[in-house]
């Protein structure tokens, strides 16, 4: 299995006026293509973080962050876009759905992004929804969905463009157990029958260690 | 991302916060409102000033007169140079002169610019009148080509005349127009005025009555008590062949006299002039010559090159199209403050659309984290923005077109019914070209566009981790 992610002495240090916080220090691991990874570690532990800089949010302080092929630090700002585009789709605790578009629209979204044609994207969408389990839930709106409906819209959003790996933001923070374990049924199948990769962060360890391949498990901003 | 995808994004967005977004617009529309009718009005009046010069012929015509008056040189106080002036016998304008002009290449009337006083008998009224002899060849040139009954006399003997529409109401006759909506008042109907068709006058005789001194043959007959009358009337009728159209704000009018009457009629009617004045004072006036003569050329090209002919000759040009230059710099001077005023307006509505731009965005971060986040650009965001930006600057433009168009046809309205004279037809005191329309549009997208600089490029540089932590 070849290597997706490979990431190197990576450190992410804040500053708060004079006062460094270093959020991620000298972390250095490796993803294969096609395994489910789990990142786990208290709050303020700097998982986050560390999957905000994987995800092209942020940028990082010193070390490098290889992602298929292409170091992320050297991206100006365009191609950073586009590793968000088409390079990896996120999936946040908070869900993240824009409030006044509809279900379809909040998938649209990033395929409108891609420049995809307009029926085309439409029909895509609707797919999605079907493959989340949501076929019927085109026209509603996320104030009209539940916790568990919410979130599979965000990672059908997150599925839109093909990514080559899902980042989950603890997923299921929002959710009641049950709602929870069907999200993570989702990830599981996602990554058991498409192959995709998966990168989670969690504090729940139990769950962790019940779907993943391997984990990782940080504390003020180092692995132990 | 496609133009249109962004097109949409940025109208979709405005959509959602209609109430704030029209507010937004409704500045730029008193902005580019204000702009507007106050640029209209400076257009308006110079359209009005060109269309009149146009329209009475003062870019095509000019006066010869004797001697060339150098104003510049008597304000400047040069003493020598007026008593130069003085000393310098005028140049008569005589026959000869006139021939001259009249063979120029160029020019298709020329005539001269006399008038003499007389009495006006007619609907059981008298008025003391100017009449102007003014030859037949006239009447292709306004204001004859274009009379509101009748025509000019067919040649310069006839015995018919063409009346202006402002003696007969002077006579208590209103001849009615279709332009025209007038109704008799109260002191029309004391003095007897009366409301006629054009028909009614034409073809129907007027009494002219002229005097001339009566040199008496025994002057010492008046010392004595003769009873002597000093002046001789002599009563003529005519026919009225024709009526002239009412002046209006914008008809130079050259001669103000009542009657056009054909010179070599006119030149059998005994009369009274200052030049027989003069005869009597023993100054002796040549025959055939004259105070002024009138010029028309074809068209405005030649009027220089003409009148440059004519002052060879040694007398004197006056045209007023050589004011116009002065008259059009002033009213450049006018647009551009009217425009000023006008873009203050504006500018205010422009701080409104950057108040509403970063209170929508402070508004939309956490939806910006997410654009980003799912793969948006910052050009792309920036130009969501833009779109909003520009669609406030279009639709407030146009909106504030209408506004200024709807607020200046309300004050033209008040402007004619209430300020200008009621006796002439309504006058268009504001003009909207197509410069005007689309510079308004133009200007106003790229005011707005400015406007959206700052706050687009601020959304664009959002932080999409703080965004997305954002409440």
């Amino acid at each position: 299995m070849s290597t997706i992610l490979s990431i190197h002495n990576l450190s992410k240090i804040y500053h708060k006026g004079k006062v460094e916080i270093p959020a991620v220090k000298e972390v250095s691991f490796e993803v294969t293509q096609g395994s489910y990874l789990s990142i786990v570690g208290k709050s303020g532990s700097g998982k986050s973080t560390l999957l905000n800089l994987v995800g092209g949010l942020d940028r990082p302080t010193s070390g490098t962050i290889q992602f298929n092929g292409k170091e992320l630090g050297k991206l100006n700002r365009y191609h950073l876009a586009l590793h968000r585009r088409f390079g990896v789709g996120m999936i946040f605790q908070s869900f993240n759905l824009l409030p006044r578009r509809t279900a379809l629209d909040n998938i649209i979204l990033p395929l409108t992004f891609a420049g995809v044609p307009s029926r085309k994207r439409k029909q895509r969408a609707t797919k999605l929804l079907e493959q989340v389990g949501l076929g019927g839930r085109t026209t509603h709106f996320p104030s009209e969905l539940s916790g568990g409906e919410a979130q599979r819209v965000a990672i059908a959003r997150a599925l839109a463009n093909e990514p080559k790996m899902i980042l989950a933001d603890e997923p299921t923070g929002n959710l009641d157990s049950s709602t929870a374990n069907e999200i993570i049924q989702l990830l599981v199948s996602l990554n058991k029958d498409k192959g995709l990769t998966i990168l989670m962060v969690t504090h729940d360890r139990e769950t962790a260690d019940a779907v993943s391949d391997s984990i990782i498990t940080l504390k003020d901003g180092s692995i132990i | 991302m496609n133009l249109q995808d962004m097109t949409i994004m940025g109208f979709s967005n405005l959509w959602h916060t209609r109430l704030r977004s029209t507010l937004t617009i409704l500045g730029v529309v008193i902005g580019i409102g204000a702009l507007t009718s106050m640029v209209s009005f400076g257009t308006g009046m110079q359209k009005n000033l060109t269309d009149a010069f146009t329209k009475n012929d003062l870019f095509t015509s000019m006066n010869v007169t004797p001697k060339d008056l150098n104003v510049d040189e008597m304000m400047s106080g040069d003493l020598s140079g007026i008593g130069k002036m003085l000393d310098e016998k005028p140049k008569p304008l005589t026959d000869s002169i006139l021939e001259a002009i009249r063979e120029m290449e160029g020019v298709q009337l020329a005539f001269p610019d006399e008038s003499f006083a007389g009495k006006l008998q007619f609907n059981d009224n008298e008025v003391s009148k100017n009449m102007q002899p003014i030859p037949a060849a006239a009447s292709a040139f306004y204001p004859y080509n274009d009379l509101l009954a009748g025509e000019l006399y067919p040649h310069d003997s006839s015995q018919s005349v063409v009346i202006k529409w402002e003696t007969l109401r002077d006579l208590g006759l209103i001849v009615e127009y279709p332009d025209l909506d007038y109704t008799l008042s109260r002191k029309d109907s004391l003095k007897g005025t009366r409301i006629v068709s054009p028909d009614s006058v034409i073809g129907r005789k007027i009494t002219l009555i002229t005097a001339e001194l009566n040199i008496p043959s025994n002057p010492l007959g008046i010392l004595m008590g003769d009873d002597f009358d000093p002046f001789e009337e002599t009563s003529r009728e005519y026919t009225i062949c024709g009526i002239t159209r009412p002046r209006d704000e914008f008809t130079f009018d050259r001669s103000r006299s009542a009657l056009v009457i054909p010179p070599v009629t006119a030149r059998k009617i005994p009369r009274l002039s200052f030049s027989s004045v003069w005869d009597i004072l023993g100054e002796g006036k040549e025959e055939g010559t004259y105070s002024s003569i009138y010029v028309r050329v074809a068209e405005m090209e030649v009027l220089t090159p003409v009148r440059e002919k004519i002052e060879a000759m040694g007398v004197g040009v006056f045209a007023l199209a050589d004011e116009l230059d002065e008259i059009k710099r002033a009213f450049l001077i006018m647009d551009s403050l009217l425009g000023a005023i006008g873009t203050i307006a504006l500018i205010i509505a422009a701080l409104g659309i950057i108040n509403t731009m970063l209170m929508s965005i402070l508004e939309r971060t956490r939806e910006i984290g997410v654009m980003k986040a799912v793969g948006g650009s910052e050009n792309e965001i920036k130009f969501i923005f833009f779109v909003e930006a520009a669609c406030i600057g279009l639709v407030g433009a146009v909106f504030g077109l209408l506004l200024g168009w709807v607020v200046t046809r309300i004050a033209n309205q008040v402007m004619n019914t209430m300020v200008l004279p009621d006796n002439q037809g309504p006058v268009d005191l504001f003009y909207f070209p197509l410069w005007l329309i689309l510079g308004a549009i133009g200007f106003s997208v790229v005011v707005s566009l400015a406007a959206g600089l700052y706050p687009a490029i601020r959304a664009a540089r959002i932080d999409p981790v703080r965004a997305l932590r954002h409440d």
